[in-house]
């Protein structure tokens, strides 16, 4: 009985430590990411999606099969979901389930990807957690359509194209559900601090930490739009919390979001 | 009569300058690509995403002989069937605004 008590108390203080480490890190992020989103010849690009902490290269999450994988150009879409492949990404204390990809890009102009997993399951808050993610691609610096939404249930619509943001200029988009703007959502912003090797599928180099205050976040006005100063060279992420219109998923709260990925470069 | 035709012509001589003005605020863009057939497809427009429909192409050989001569269409493009050999194909936009393009760089 002593032993049983003992374990407990062990097991409580380790759950106790887990949801206290975890608290500040409530920032889940989807990744769909390719180092080069700017391309000047037709070739496969390689992708990793991975579910985790970016901004402090922390604990990777196993993320939710994929549901949904495709891209849209000048308006057509192309379907991707035969194309994932499961991989381990190995983060720096876990390793967790991702998938990676190799999407064939020819023609010149804007490649709008967006991936929808299945609703994850977070224990530490007891709900579920649904991130449709777009991330973008460019050939041959032509713009078709970067800026046009596509018809995702939530999602961020660039007002800034996302594939060339200068750091120290800002980045403005419209939050959407069911393509009415959003006013009044949260919108948490994340810095890929450490950029994924693409072979080793573990951490890169890492190059910032999460400063002290909590997420970093803006709150999108009457029209849902919202805008944030882009202090940094890299990938930087926007997730809107609970922006999508499914609310419930098997019986418990479902938290869909919608997460955009942009690339900003240093003025040389 | 004349005086006002000499104006039409001024005019439309200032217009077609501001126009071609307008183009210089923006970079030609022109990819091609083998479609493996024995045809060669470019396609073009400009960073600012305006149509490059009409803009002249020319295909020459490696002494610079003009080997074919078209525009790109509606859609920005155009194509041709692959000559044997060297050639490049340049995207004529005018001055300052043409893209000259090697065979080599036109791969499938």
């Amino acid at each position: 009985m002593k032993k049983f008590n003992l374990k407990r108390a062990i097991f409580g203080a380790i759950t106790a430590a887990f949801t206290f480490a975890m608290a500040p890190a409530h920032a889940h992020f989807q990744l769909v990411y390719t180092p080069d989103v700017n391309l000047e010849k037709p070739g496969d690009v390689p992708f990793k999606l991975i579910f985790w902490h970016p901004f402090e290269n922390g604990h990777a999450m196993n993320m939710g099969e994929p549901e949904d994988f495709f891209y849209v150009f000048k308006g057509k879409k192309t379907d991707l979901k035969n194309k994932l492949k499961p991989i381990t990404f190995k983060a720096a204390h876990n390793e967790s389930k991702a998938y990676e990809a190799m999407v064939p890009v020819k023609r010149n102009g804007d490649y709008i990807l967006a991936f929808t997993p299945k609703p994850y399951y977070e224990k530490s808050e007891d709900i579920y957690i649904q991130q449709i993610t777009k991330s973008y691609l460019n050939k041959g610096g032509l713009p078709t359509g970067w800026n046009e939404p596509i018809g995702l249930s939530t999602e961020i619509v660039p007002l800034n194209k996302p594939t060339n943001i200068l750091a120290g200029s800002t980045f403005s988009g419209i939050l959407q559900s069911n393509g009415k703007p959003v006013a009044g959502a949260e919108i948490e912003i994340e810095y890929l601090a450490a950029e994924p090797d693409m072979t080793a599928n573990t951490p890169g180099k890492v190059t910032a930490s999460p400063m002290p205050g909590g997420a970093v976040v803006a709150i999108t006005d009457d029209n849902g739009y919202f805008s944030f100063g882009i202090p940094k060279a890299g990938f930087w992420g926007f997730a809107a919390l609970g922006s999508g219109p499914a609310k419930e998923y098997e019986g418990k709260e479902l938290s869909q979001d919608a997460v955009l990925w942009i690339r900003a470069y240093d003025l040389k | 009569m004349r005086l006002g035709i000499g104006l039409a012509i001024a005019a439309g001589g200032l217009l077609l300058s501001s126009m071609s003005n307008v183009a210089s605020a923006h970079t030609p863009l022109c990819s091609c690509y083998d479609n493996g057939d024995g045809t060669v497809l470019c396609e073009g427009g400009f960073s600012d995403g305006s149509s490059a429909s009409g803009v002249g192409m020319i295909v020459k050989d490696d002494s610079g002989n003009v080997v074919l001569k078209g525009k790109m269409n509606e859609n920005s493009e155009f194509e041709f069937q692959k000559p044997d050999g060297v050639y490049t194909v340049i995207f004529d936009a005018g001055e300052g605004h043409d893209i000259e393009i090697s065979h080599e760089d036109i791969t499938e």
